[in-house]
């Protein structure tokens, strides 16, 4: 239709009743819909929009719980911005992410491809990759201890044998990131593997077998067909083990702690996280405000972070 | 267009919950009101006996304490008809971790049991009664150990202790004799136990720390297991006349040249390898095994300390703490104590009272708890009878513990403790390890901590 050719007043009558139609719908099956999303609604509205109105409110207060909280602008924030530990937690945050989210997304994708094959003992293997991941990080612990320790470990102990020198593993600031992200890629591979899995068979077998007849080897088919065909699914990936990275807590409160908040985070800070550094504040010393500030300022680096990365997709990934 | 709607109504949303919020936090602040937050006990104001009361009691417990404390509960409702008791206890983490967020609801319990080092916390944000009018009319002040280390610097008392923690000197009795080496003695001072440190510390292969040959790098067995400020600095510092807040507890006078000397000795004992550095301590599963395990001769503990060196079997003993240079000797204190919720009305607070005043009067109380053997009792006449005296086998030399409080003191408690604390730890802790010299350590250490103090205090 076009607009010119009809008579204004008709196109207004046929506005007001298509309006009155919409509103007619809107109130019976609008109010059907509300109701029946209503469970969400008040949840998101009482657990999650609440406390997150709240938490930006206190992080321009002075606050320690116990007594009212002061408003003091954006104090918060600009202690945040001058203060040297605030600036080394988030440094050995994103270094932890460096580390992490290629090295657990490349080694999940080859551990995938090679449980996607018609083997026997399959379920066995595939199994065997997923325990850790359904195990708590207390266990995680226990294991990572019986090899990094110092005095008791294996690692050390292969050390000496080989002549070199035993290693402060987790106690020594060199090591204790690489660490954490190797134990935690440990735990976390199972999981990325499965996605990838999914991903992997969703694949259409055709397009191997055309590739064969076109006498394409083994690694050029899975450049040329696995990788974009999967990408959506690494996409995923990257996200989720970005804002992984991003939260990651109890590990390193369990593993250079072993649960006691005043050691975690050492040695020497050197693997103070952002969210331990912010648990420190808020529940330890008190200051929910500074606290929530940080809160807010980890939610802005990791919004415009997974931005930045939506932004991207469009040069790597295919849809179809 | 469609797009700029949802943002305007999702902002409106945030608006409207914001200004929730503020209301909300206002209407906390209506109810937490006065900085001291106050309401002066009136000890002329007794509830008729009639009247009945109920008082929500909170404390920290594991198993074996939980028991005893209904126990006692029972006990205490069936002499007093009038008040019923409702409790609440979680294990220590999760008990402070909900007492902090039930305060900041205004739904705290009416009386709880706090940890020694956190009273001030408590006390100077205003959410505690102050019980100084009726410890002077109700107690005579003789006859209980510990009521002074609740005191704040203007003389208030905030709480009654449940049970003292304090200070003396742990020794393996099977690893001195084993070294050839007399037991420690009272006259000791920080030098003499080095001394001793230093034929008790063994390497890998066996040697001691007097040996040349001796591998500081490749500890088997230390002289002193060493951590925590309790447990640790703290002594050192305050009998070398040094200390880390001034009377006021709003100052920091961690740079003296005392404190320097303080920390030279125990910088030195670490280097050597004489005593646990920090780095020694994370190899052990917790920094406490590693006396209880036979891995060190000697520790720094509070009486707490008994349970697991009984468990594991040991031979040990204790005697009072070295003394510093001049003479000087310091025992760190901490007071559990029951506190009042300053929101308490007056009936509740009066039958907390009652509560407390039960557990601190009650012979038959303090030594019910005193069997459980985790902590000094508070009346002295108990803890001075063979109750607590010959309890148990070890250790022999219980009287140590009694005898300490000539010198006890508190560990510079106040309302910012553990954030100074952990600022403490975190400058000793390179000095501990060589990274930076005594002196530059102190200098961070007080600017550092002078800022946490100015942080509540101004």
């Amino acid at each position: 239709m076009i607009p010119s050719e009809t008579p204004p007043e008709v196109q207004k009558k046929k506005r007001r009743f298509q309006a009155a139609g919409r509103s007619r719908l809107l109130r019976s099956e609008g109010r059907w819909g509300l109701l029946m999303v209503s469970p969400y609604l008040i949840h998101f509205l009482v657990f999650v929009a609440g406390p997150l109105a709240v938490s930006l409110y206190f992080s321009f207060t002075k606050y320690d719980m116990l007594t009212p909280p002061q408003w003091i602008g954006l104090g918060n924030y600009e202690q945040l911005f001058q203060e040297p530990l605030f600036w080394k937690s988030l440094w050995n945050t994103l270094y932890f992410a460096i580390l992490f989210v290629p090295i657990q997304t490349v080694l999940a994708l080859i551990l995938a491809v090679m449980l996607n094959q018609k083997l026997k003992g399959l379920k066995l293997f595939r199994m065997a990759h997923f325990i850790p991941v359904i195990s708590s990080w207390t266990v995680i612990l226990y294991v990572a201890d019986s090899i990094f320790n110092p005095r008791f470990g294996i690692a050390n102990s292969l050390l000496i044998k080989w002549g070199l020198d035993p290693q402060q593993w987790l106690n020594s600031e060199k090591w204790v990131i690489p660490l954490l992200v190797i134990i935690a890629v440990w735990k976390g591979i199972g999981y990325i593997m499965i996605l990838f899995l999914a991903g992997l068979q969703s694949v259409p077998g055709e397009l191997y077998q055309a590739a064969e007849i076109d006498g394409a080897g083994a690694f050029h088919k899975f450049r040329a067909i696995t990788v974009p065909l999967i990408s959506p699914t690494t996409f995923l990936v990257i996200i989720l083990s970005t804002i992984s990275t991003f939260q990651a807590f109890e590990q390193v409160y369990v593993m250079t702690g072993a649960g006691d908040i005043s050691s975690a985070g050492g040695p020497r800070n050197a693997s103070l996280v952002l969210m331990l550094y912010l648990y420190r504040e808020g529940f330890s010393f008190m200051h929910m405000g500074y606290a929530s500030a940080i809160a807010w300022v980890l939610f802005m680096i990791l919004f415009s972070l997974t931005l930045i990365q939506m932004k991207m997709q469009n040069r790597w990934v295919h849809y179809n | 267009m469609v797009k700029r709607k949802g943002m305007s109504v999702l902002v409106c949303m945030l608006l409207v919950l914001t200004v929730f919020a503020a209301g909300c936090s206002k209407g906390g602040s209506g109810t937490a009101d006065s900085p001291g937050g106050v309401t002066e006990p009136k000890p002329g104001t007794d509830t008729p006996a009639q009247e009945q009361t109920e008082i929500t009691l909170g404390y920290y417990s594991d198993g074996k304490s939980d028991a005893k404390m209904k126990e006692l509960i029972t006990t205490f409702t069936d002499k007093h008809p009038n008040i019923t008791v409702k409790t609440q206890s979680a294990p220590y983490g999760q008990f402070y971790q909900k007492l902090d967020t039930q305060i900041a609801a205004g739904k705290a319990p009416d009386v709880w049991l706090s940890d020694g080092a956190l009273v001030m916390k408590y006390a100077e944000r205003g959410t505690l009664k102050d019980v100084t009018e009726w410890i002077n009319k109700d107690l005579n002040k003789e006859d209980y150990y510990g009521l002074e280390f609740n005191k704040d610097a203007e003389g208030h008392y905030w709480g009654i202790p449940q049970g003292i923690q304090i200070g003396v000197l742990y020794y393996n009795k099977d690893l001195f004799d084993k070294a050839g080496i007399s037991y420690p003695e009272d006259s000791w001072t920080w030098e003499d136990l080095k001394l001793a440190a230093e034929k008790l510390t063994v390497d890998a292969s066996g040697k001691t720390a007097v040996d040349a040959s001796f591998d500081a790098n490749s500890v088997s067995q230390f002289g002193l297991t060493f951590f925590s400020i309790t447990e640790g600095w703290f002594s050192v510092l305050k009998s070398y006349g040094g200390g880390i807040l001034d009377e006021t507890n709003t100052k920091s006078i961690v740079d003296s040249p005392e404190n320097k000397q303080a920390m030279e000795w125990i910088v030195d004992g670490m280097n050597r390898g004489i005593f646990t550095d920090p780095v020694d301590l994370k190899s052990f599963q917790s920094s406490m095994a590693v006396f209880p395990s036979g891995s060190a001769a000697m520790r720094i503990g509070i009486y707490a300390r008994v349970q697991a060196a009984n468990e594991a079997g040991l031979n040990y003993d204790v005697a009072l703490l070295p003394t510093g240079p001049d003479g000087k000797r310091f025992a760190p204190v901490i007071a559990n104590s029951w506190v009042i919720s300053a929101k308490a009305d007056d009936a509740k607070a009066q039958a907390a009272w009652e509560w407390m005043k039960f557990w601190a009067t009650e012979d038959e109380v303090q030594k019910e708890w005193a069997a459980l053997g985790e902590a000094v009792p508070v009346k002295k006449s108990v803890a001075n009878s063979d109750v607590f005296l010959t309890s148990g086998a070890n250790p022999a030399n219980r009287q140590a513990f009694l005898d300490s409080f000539e010198f006890a003191g508190t560990l510079d408690t106040n309302a910012v403790w553990e954030e100074w604390v952990s600022k403490f730890n975190e400058n000793a802790e390179r000095a501990f390890l060589g990274d930076t010299p005594v002196e530059e350590t102190l200098k961070k250490a007080n600017e550092d901590i002078q800022k946490v103090l100015d942080g509540f205090y101004k």
